[in-house]
């Protein structure tokens, strides 16, 4: 039977979550910004190796200012948390040591990605020393407008739950 | 079973389903979806095939999960979900909210938009102004760093002329001089845009003879105009009062500016420079400036367009300038509250005009306006006895230092010591008694503004009172009022002229 994962994407509103989950399971993209609220779950089967694959199921969380108020019932029974920011926008990143301390405490013990999104909105140099200046250390810089990194972010998390498994 | 939590829970936008713990649906009321019995409820929806975990909790514990979006057959339920553990299974109570949550949507959609938006634009303020910094921080260093080999090429030229020279030479040293004023120009008005952009440009409201700047710009512009083959006429109201409180430099500025453009633009014809009192009331006057040409004019859809930096209607290479002119005209007039208007025809010519209010002062007031005298006179004025004045020489760039060197030694009055480091100045003026100093603001080690104050501060008359002449490169007027607030008598600007240097060492030696 193949096995499902539940992941988790998260993050303050208009970082793009919804667009790099788009972006990963129907490699699209739209300009428009919708909001989501609450939480809109779609599913994505990956291929980890040659006779190995894992279907994942993916948690598209409503984007918050606070981090602390999403609800724990979203929480329950993950398997993998996705943290993603907006490396255009510094309130979005501005207190990531505290946001991420936040989610650590509420699902310990499993693989999470942070993700600085928008990547193709600054050059790579500047990225890095914006990045630097604010002491942040991501896993990945993703464009889900170009595409850029997307899928390899779903598929490391999604090796790692392998591993894990 | 159904029936009897039917009866507990019962809401007609609710749907009870009731499931093992394994997941198979046991009873469904079907009042939303269809859901069949016996069926996976983990294949119903991906929502439930993460809520495994759930079934194994203890019995009456409830999780519920707010504003989860269903598609069923292509239709969006957005729903509740109250998930509580019983003893034989899981019962799922879905809540159908789609209108409640849509409109939640609305208002999510446009605060986050409103924030999103906000954001970014004080993003954008904050990036223009870090840009607007580097400018004005650019243009100021840059300014900076030609004014002191402008200073000794300027002054050069003119210690040149003053030896013998054939005719061919002669004629070269003249376009030199000519080439090193339009340098000089061109770098007062990128320093002028950077110090208005960057609100560091303050009107002044000095006493000045507005008739004198007639006839200084009478006399320059005629020269001009006959050079081009052009005809300058230039009038005033003979009811405009004598002497304005006002901005004489800028006012130059200005007027200079709409002159040397009209001159630029214009190969045929007459250059107008008309000047008109509307009205005057108590002790104010409002005087009227006119620049008009007979030249290339301005078609209407630039008319606007003129008046941005860089911008030119004729972009041939023939003419020469920065292209702020205009720009600076405009913003200085803005400063002083008033604005520049235009009326043009393409091929026919153009009319600038604008307003000035001037205070103007009772006639008991001006006896104290110092004409303008000749460099002769100036050092004449130093005394009858030609005894040479002792000056301290304080300048650490090296080619400034021998021009004003040879400067000062020309005129056989002056006895001149060098010092090149602020920290050695102090000790010069201890151990020798000098007439006056003359004090670049910029110095290694200890600056000239530091060395004033100490100056200042000394115990001993002779040394505390010795008159020291700024000199700086840095035009802004803050750096300005710092020199003169540590007791500089007065600050030349660099480049400056010779006589602009005599002129101040005599009045300071007076």
């Amino acid at each position: 039977m193949l096995k499902s994962k539940k992941i988790v994407v998260l993050g303050h509103f208009g970082v793009g979550k919804t667009s790099l989950i788009r972006r990963f399971v129907t490699d699209t993209f739209s300009d428009n910004y919708t909001v989501t609220i609450g939480v809109h779950i779609t599913k994505k089967v990956v291929e980890i190796s040659v006779d190995k694959t894992m279907s994942l199921i993916l948690w598209d969380l409503e984007g918050t200012d606070d981090i602390a108020s999403i609800r724990k019932a979203y929480l329950l029974g993950t398997h993998g948390a996705v943290f993603v920011f907006d490396i255009s926008r510094p309130s979005t990143f501005q207190h990531l040591k505290e946001d991420l301390r936040i989610v650590t405490e509420q699902m310990p013990d499993i693989p999470l990605m942070v993700v600085g999104n928008k990547s193709d909105l600054a050059e790579e140099s500047e990225l890095k020393n914006r990045l630097q200046e604010n002491s942040i250390s991501v896993d990945f810089l993703t464009s889900a407008k170009m595409g850029t990194a997307v899928n390899e972010l779903f598929l490391k998390l999604a090796t790692l739950l392998s591993s894990d498994a | 079973m159904l029936r009897e939590y039917q009866e507990q829970y019962a809401n007609t936008n609710e749907q009870f389903v009731f499931v093992n713990k394994i997941g198979v649906v046991l009873e469904s009321d079907n009042v939303l979806f269809k859901i069949a019995k016996d069926s996976s409820i983990f294949d119903f929806h991906l929502f439930f095939e993460s809520l495994e975990s759930l079934f194994d909790g203890n019995e009456e514990e409830e999780t519920k999960f707010h504003c989860i979006h269903i598609y069923i057959d292509s239709d969006l339920y957005i729903v509740d979900i109250l998930a509580v553990v019983k003893r034989a299974g899981v019962l799922l109570i879905i809540k159908n909210l789609t209108d409640h949550y849509n409109s939640y949507q609305t208002i999510t959609q446009t605060r986050n938009e409103s924030v999103i938006k906000t954001e970014l634009t004080v993003l954008k303020n904050l990036e223009l102004q870090e840009r607007e910094r580097f400018k004005n921080s650019f243009i100021q260093n840059f300014s900076h760093e030609l004014r002191n080999p402008l200073m000794s090429i300027m002054a050069i030229s003119e210690l040149l002329a003053d030896t013998k020279m054939s005719n061919e030479q002669l004629q070269m040293l003249k376009f030199l001089k000519e080439s090193n004023m339009n340098l000089r120009l061109m770098l007062e008005d990128t320093l002028s845009i950077g110090m208005i952009d960057a609100g560091r440009l303050e009107i002044e409201k000095k006493l000045f003879g507005l008739q004198r700047f007639f006839e200084f710009i009478q006399f320059t512009y005629t020269a001009k105009a006959k050079n081009k083959g052009l005809k300058f006429v230039c009038s005033w109201d003979g009811k405009i009062p004598e002497f304005v409180e006002g901005d004489r430099l800028r006012l130059f500025q200005i007027v200079t500016n709409l002159l040397d453009n009209a001159l630029k633009y214009t190969e045929a014809g007459t250059i107008t420079f008309e000047v008109q009192l509307n009205q005057k009331r108590a002790n104010k006057a409002s005087v009227q400036f006119r620049v008009t040409d007979t030249g290339l004019g301005i078609s209407l859809e630039n008319k606007e367009a003129i008046f941005e930096s860089f911008f030119r209607e004729d972009a041939s290479e023939n003419i020469k300038g920065t292209g702020l002119g205009l720009t600076i005209a405009k913003r200085l007039l803005e400063l002083m509250g008033s604005k520049i208007q235009l009326t043009s025809e393409l091929g026919k010519g153009s009319d600038f005009y604008f307003d000035v209010l001037f205070k103007y002062p009772l006639l008991s007031s001006i006896e104290a306006i110092p004409r303008k005298n000749s460099q002769e006179a100036f050092i004449g004025s130093l005394g009858k006895e030609q005894r040479k004045f002792k000056i301290l020489l304080v300048e650490d760039d090296e080619y400034v230092q021998t021009t004003l060197f040879k400067i000062l030694l020309n005129t056989n009055r002056f006895k001149i010591d060098l010092a090149y480091d602020g920290a050695l100045v102090f000790q010069e003026v201890v151990s020798n008694n000098y007439d006056l100093i003359l004090m670049d603001a910029n110095l290694p080690n200890v600056d000239g503004i530091q060395i004033t104050k100490l100056i200042r501060d000394f115990p001993f008359k002779n040394i505390k009172d010795i008159p020291i002449i700024g000199i700086t490169a840095n035009a802004y007027q803050e750096n300005i009022d710092q020199c003169l607030n540590a007791g500089m008598r007065k600050v030349l600007i660099k480049p400056f002229e010779k006589e602009e240097l005599l002129k101040a060492i005599a009045k300071a030696l007076k």
